[in-house]
């Protein structure tokens, strides 16, 4: 397992594991960032991302892509 | 009899759009109790008797946002008639993720699938009769961008309410789970109703505290509710909130698998991906980001051909309100006779006041409707995304920039354009730091100085932003490391809407909506003090008979300038003259200039004052000009910026902190400046000395460790567009 923001732009990857305070992961899961969901990652600045994951855009800073396993 | 119908749904889903068309200008805006989140209700068209009332944007009724803890508190406690909830069509398996709560809560649902405009030309159906039967709800099809539909969901909504009948709770939850909920349900059977009984168990099997608290359950009760939890938790692996979410997650995809049938595989780039994959690329971004802010503040605030903005404002202010309000007024005033005072008050005193603020108007709307475009097409969030890397460095979060950006126009806009960071911490800093940027109204103080002390160089005005731009920083820096801001800024979350084709209704909407609010906001306020300062400058005592005074030196004003002026003493420039302008630019940035020239005795000076810069140079220096000018730029800002300040804290005290650091700043930094530049000039003295302290002072709250570091994240949030 690795985090999200070792994804390339234009990859798409299954989610394998949220971490995190309950909050962070419940709010990460109520945008659709739940385990085995596909993320296609659209573009990284700096460890910031925008992906795409059921349907809509996210776009989230390096803190939050850690706690996202894949 | 009235019927409420709430409007819920997902940030983006067009939810603005649709309020604003079923309740046309029958709006009532205001703020839910004790918070600032915007409260939106009105009238539906046609329909007297029926109240819309708009929910913020959220992505479900956890109460982890304010939005969320506002919706929901409404949805529990004031039990709307029906919920019209919108969903947009285009990703309707996250949005459904909030309807599956929804109809938890025994409340009559329609669900509006948006944009289906948008899903057909995707080549994708949705079968809302199937939808609907397995959400046991009326579903119906719409797009509120184009108005289709909208009135049509309205009146299902109705019919939903007077018909009162609540669908069958659809099987979101199996297996040992719907065990475990079915059994808490028994066991609380009668404590609440009836109808809303699943949501109170659902709750209840999440262990939400905000529940446990309002339900206040027996010990006993809570054990034995606890003890089922505990054994689904250990039967699936997993914990209670996870449980709930992934099962509300399986149940929609059975769902969709029924009634949407999609062509484009889900992973295929959509057009809207392929723009950002340029527009947000690592290399390309900040360029295309400078250029696009570049067309933007040329267009409404520059001096080239193509800036409508500037234009608009100088034919405002030299056309409109000097020839042919002030000089057609006072001669008719004259002509009939009225009492000098009279003419006096109207034209000087409101006339000039509020004509000062409606030149900034035309500039502002311009502004406002670029800004407006930018918003509707979506790259108003990619900005936020774009510049959060960067804000993040000194407290603030990418959302910072559009107030800023805004604040370089206007500081009262720019207060209000806070509101959309959602993060209390985030935005209680923005809106102390928003007023550091010079705004319009600065731009003549400084072509003043330049002019009268710096041979017009044009390095005082760059020089004046990048004092604004580094109170920002530096102010986020020490800020963040004090007890009242402790913390990362919130993390970085926020969905992205698709890019597309702005929509004229939306753009002129907002671009009304903020301008008149600037307008009434600022033109009430600066009504009423430009006719106190008025009274104030033109009254006074002379021999001990109070009247009107020609020479202003005898005036109220120079009294009361008097008093302050030793205040100011250790800036440099401690004249009444010096304190008066300071005080008459709280009422109106540019007034400071207008106040010199009434003090050097001239009737009207041109913008940048150029009548009287050989006066002003003999009484200022480069050295006490450069402080004078940096005082006012970062002091307190403007009543209408201070009244747009407390409006968006909603707190005295956070008002008073505010403006209280403004001040103190600007008096630290001034005086900095003055006294080590006079060290230049071969003077030290006791001053010297208390700068050299403060400079000390201040480098220490920079670098200072902060001992309030929080690694730990904080609450996460929404989108920024409510839309």
């Amino acid at each position: 397992m690795m985090p999200l923001t070792m994804a390339q732009p234009g990859q798409t990857v299954v989610i394998r594991k949220v971490t995190g305070k309950d909050e962070v992961r419940q709010h990460l899961a109520e945008l659709g960032f739940v385990v085995e969901e596909a993320v296609t990652v659209i573009s990284v600045i700096g460890g910031n991302l925008i992906c795409k994951v059921k349907d809509s855009r996210v776009a989230l800073n390096r803190d939050m892509a850690c706690r996202i396993m894949i | 009899m009235s019927i409420t119908i709430a409007l819920a749904g997902n940030p983006n889903s067009g939810k603005t759009t649709l309020f604003n068309d079923l309740t046309g200008s029958s709006q009532y805006v205001g703020n839910w109790p004790g918070v600032t989140v915007e409260k939106k209700e009105g009238r539906l068209k046609g329909h007297k008797d029926v109240v819309i009332q708009d929910l913020p944007g959220i992505y479900s009724l956890s109460p982890y946002t304010l939005e969320e803890v506002v919706a929901r508190s409404y949805l529990v406690k004031e039990k709307p008639d029906a919920i019209l909830n919108i969903v947009d069509g285009t990703n309707i398996e996250r949005n459904l993720y909030l309807t599956t709560q929804l109809i938890e809560l025994g409340i009559p649902v329609v669900v509006a699938v948006n944009m289906m405009d948008l899903v057909r030309k995707n080549g994708d159906r949705i079968d809302t009769n199937k939808l609907g039967e397995a959400l046991g709800c009326k579903v119906v099809e719409m797009s509120a961008l184009k108005g289709q539909g909208s009135l049509e969901a309205a009146e299902a909504a109705i019919a939903a309410a007077q018909e009162k009948k609540q669908g069958e709770h659809p099987h979101v939850f199996t297996g040992s789970v719907e065990h475990a909920i079915a059994h808490i349900e028994e066991s609380i059977q009668g404590r609440v109703d009836a109808q809303v009984l699943r949501w109170h168990a659902v709750k209840l099997f999440e262990r939400d505290e905000k529940e446990l608290q309002e339900l206040q359950l027996a010990q006993d009760l809570k054990t034995h509710i606890e003890q089922h939890i505990a054994d689904c938790e250990k039967e699936l692996d997993d914990d209670a909130e996870s449980i709930i979410t992934n099962q509300r997650y399986a149940y929609i995809s059975r769902v969709i698998d029924r009634a949407v049938k999609k062509k484009a595989s889900r992973h295929a780039l959509s057009v809207s991906d392929k723009i950002d994959r340029i527009v947000t690329n690592r290399i390309l971004a900040l360029p295309i980001f400078v250029v696009v802010m570049w067309a933007v503040y040329t267009i409404a605030m520059g001096g080239t051909k193509v800036s409508i903005g500037t234009m608009a404002t100088d034919w405002t202010n030299d056309v409109l309100v000097s020839e042919w309000i002030c000089g057609n007024l006072g001669a008719w005033m004259e002509a009939i006779g009225c009492a000098p005072w009279l003419t006096g008050l109207v034209v000087d005193g409101i006339v000039a006041g509020v004509g000062a603020v409606i030149g900034f108007v035309p500039q502002m709307l311009v502004l406002f409707f670029l800004l407006a475009i930018l918003e509707d097409v979506g790259y108003m969030a990619r900005i936020a995304f774009i510049m959060d890397r960067i804000f993040r460095r000194f407290g603030l979060s990418g959302k910072s920039f559009i107030p800023m950006l805004v604040a370089t126009g206007c500081g009262v806009p720019g207060i209000m354009a806070s509101r959309t960071i959602e993060n209390d911490r985030d935005r209680k800093m923005t809106i102390m730091t928003t007023g550091f940027i010079p705004c319009g109204a600065k731009m003549p103080i400084i072509g003043l100085f330049a002019g009268a002390l710096f041979g017009g160089s044009g390095w005082i005005a760059t020089s004046a932003y990048f004092i604004g731009v580094g109170a920002v920083i530096v102010s986020g820096i020490i800020l963040k490391k004090t007890k009242l801001f402790a913390g990362d800024p919130a993390p970085f979350v926020m969905e992205l809407p698709a890019y597309h084709i702005p929509s004229a209704k939306n753009v002129l909407h907002a671009t009304w909506e903020r301008g008149w609010s600037f307008i009434k906001r600022a033109g009430t306020v600066i009504l009423a003090s430009s006719v106190v300062l008025w009274f104030l400058q033109g009254f006074g005592f002379v021999d001990g008979v109070f009247g009107m005074v020609e020479d202003n030196n005898t005036s109220l004003l120079a009294s009361v300038g008097n008093v302050v002026a030793p205040v100011f003493a250790p800036l440099g420039f401690g004249t009444w003259q010096g304190a008066v302008a300071t005080f008459t630019g709280l009422i109106a940035k540019e007034n400071v200039v207008a106040t010199f020239g009434v003090l050097y005795g001239f009737a009207e000076v041109a913008e940048d004052g150029a009548e009287i810069w050989t006066l002003l140079a003999g009484d200022f220096t480069a050295l006490t000009a450069y402080s004078f000018m940096i005082f006012n730029l970062l002091c307190a800002p403007c009543f209408a910026a201070i009244g747009a300040i407390k409006r968006e804290m909603n707190n005295a005290k956070w008002t008073w902190i505010a403006i209280g650091y403004m001040c103190g700043f600007a008096y630290v930094v001034a005086m900095i400046v003055y006294q080590l530049g006079m060290v230049f000039a071969g003077h030290f003295g006791v001053g010297t000395v208390v700068a050299l302290l403060l400079l000390a002072g201040l480098v220490y709250l920079l670098l200072r460790k902060n001992k309030y570091q929080d690694s730990e994240l904080r609450v996460p949030v929404r989108s920024v567009a409510a839309k």
